[in-house]
């Protein structure tokens, strides 16, 4: 292959492994083209070209002498700029971090590192993954590759739009009301938002301690399986992770999803609010597809997706606060003009509604499992249609209209996923979510990878 | 269930000022439509619960 950029995490492992290419050799693919492409995007807002030049020549001394720590090893990866780096700064694509530098990394990066993978770079994200991106803040906003007059969703900006742009194999994202999954869908990557619990948050800067998840974007599932493999863990230094069994994700890609039962949840995106008439073609679409590869798919009245959202929202509004509080007194200036806005509600919410709200999620997770009952994943819309054009003024406040899509499965925890299913005439990609019961990754992975495998949409890229 | 009252402005600006947050007018009129439009979604959440609905102090999703 000439472009070693167009590669797949599970495809560069074995050439790396039969030496067929080094890692340095695609390093420096990824290098150049963020070189020649990324300045129409501003999806990066560090590049460590160095860091990433060094792990690459330690790849190749180590797969040469025969040691292969694993589907990572050489891989060149980056991260949303709310991940701690040691000497690397970490901005968050706030003034308020601007030069930060850490001097450990966070619990994900060292797994990753671990696992051999080589560090590209920091990428662009909502300020704290909360804010939009505005122009009062020190780093440009990401545009999307698709048509770079657009946004391209968020927080995980620039990691959306990095993978689908070859600027990275893989990239991490954090996911507290849908910012895995919105710019995955709007990019046209795969992503997956694990159960709450499954990966490590310590080291990454918080929004929201009971509803922020940690995980993957790449461009297939399997190579988000390839990734969460190394991640997912338990740590004692994050008071929400969790002690679950070790799986083999990349392992469940290759699973059979004859006999596998799912559940559609058609009325949160055909309701009182509907997905474009394109959005609903192409989910109706990916429906016949499962079916054909023998999954059974039923439609299931869930609650209403206006509890989930309004759930969710409180949490966050409430938490972010609680966060942020002291510089949102003392600096408030430092700021993007909505982020500061946003952290300043939750002062507004008394104990009572908060704990309102944390009682009516535990009531919403019960219900969606009793709705699941019989069922092993949850198909819906990822989200409601085209995205923002770029130049859009942001709203201060991003609760108004249409209820999140994805906000269910961070209200109740589970993993869920987001997986292109076509292109609309406007050229912007379409996608549905995948959801499993808590800590079950692996018929996700095995329903989003036979689908993928069974339609022809990995095969196109944005021209840049 | 009767719909919680809404704040005015000033009755907002008032309780704005026992935050402790230096806040604008800007903000403050933003805020308050903020907060009253949240308010009104939250009559989604019950008022009245068990005593089992209690919450497990860490969120877990397998709980």
């Amino acid at each position: 292959m000439s472009d070693l950029t167009l590669l797949g995490i599970a495809e560069a492992g074995r050439l790396l492994t039969r030496g067929d290419i080094t890692a340095t050799a695609l390093t420096e693919s990824f290098l150049k083209r963020i070189e020649a492409v990324d300045h129409k995007l501003a999806s990066y807002i560090t590049v460590t070209a160095d860091m990433a030049r060094t792990g690459a020549r330690q790849a190749d001394l180590e797969l040469k002498g025969g040691v292969r720590r694993g589907p990572m090893h050489g891989i060149p990866v980056a991260l949303k700029d709310i991940y701690e780096t040691a000497g690397v700064r970490t901005t968050g694509h706030s003034a308020l971090r601007k030069d930060y530098v850490p001097t450990i990394d966070a619990e994900t990066v060292r797994r990753l590192k671990d696992a051999g993978a080589v560090i590209l770079g920091k990428l662009g994200t909502h300020e704290f993954a909360n804010g939009a991106m505005t122009p009062d803040q020190p780093f440009p906003a990401v545009r999307n590759p698709w048509n770079i007059d657009y946004q391209p969703g968020g927080s995980s900006s620039g990691s959306g739009a990095a993978v689908a742009a070859q600027l990275c194999m893989g990239a991490m994202g954090s996911d507290t009301g849908g910012s895995i999954r919105n710019p995955a869908g709007f990019c046209g990557t795969a992503g997956i938002k694990p159960t709450y619990g499954l990966v490590s948050r310590c080291g990454i800067f918080p929004l929201s301690f009971s509803l922020d998840t940690a995980g993957p974007l790449a461009w297939t599932m399997e190579d988000c399986a390839l990734m969460l493999d190394v991640l997912a863990g338990h740590d004692p230094n994050d008071q929400g992770s969790a002690r679950a069994p070790k799986v083999d994700y990349g392992a469940a890609c290759d699973r059979p999803i004859k006999g596998l039962r799912i559940a559609l949840a058609r009325s949160w995106y055909e309701g009182a609010a509907s997905v474009t008439p394109e959005m609903k073609t192409a989910i109706d679409e990916a429906v016949r597809v499962l079916k054909d590869l023998g999954a059974t798919v039923d439609e299931v009245v869930f609650p209403d997706i206006r509890d989930y959202h309004i759930c969710g929202r409180v949490i966050i509004t409430v938490e972010a606060h609680a966060i942020h509080r002291q510089e949102v007194i003392e600096t408030p200036e430092k700021f993007g003009y909505t982020t500061r806005r946003r952290f300043q509600l939750g002062a507004f919410f008394t104990a009572e509604q908060y704990i309102s709200a944390l009682r009516f999620r535990r009531q919403l997770t019960l219900d969606t499992r009793a709705a699941m009952r019989g069922y092993d994943l949850v198909l819906t819309a990822n989200h409601w249609g085209a995205p923002d054009k770029f130049e859009e003024p942001q709203p201060i406040f991003h609760f108004f209209g249409k209820p999140s899509l994805t906000m269910p499965f961070n209200v109740t925890g589970q993993p869920a996923a987001t997986i292109c299913c076509g292109f609309g005439r406007d050229g912007f990609p379409l996608s549905f979510q995948l959801a499993g019961r808590a800590f079950d990754e692996a018929s996700v992975f095995a329903a989003g990878s036979a689908y993928e495998r069974a339609t022809p949409w990995r095969s196109r890229r944005p021209a840049l | 269930m009767s719909p919680p009252k809404m704040p005015t402005l000033e009755e907002f600006r008032a309780r704005a000022a026992q935050t402790g947050m230096p806040l604008t007018d800007e903000d403050i009129e933003h805020l308050h439509k903020g907060y009253v439009g949240l308010l009104e979604q939250m009559q989604r959440i019950p008022t009245h619960w068990a005593w089992a609905a209690e919450p497990p102090q860490v969120f877990r999703a397998d709980e």
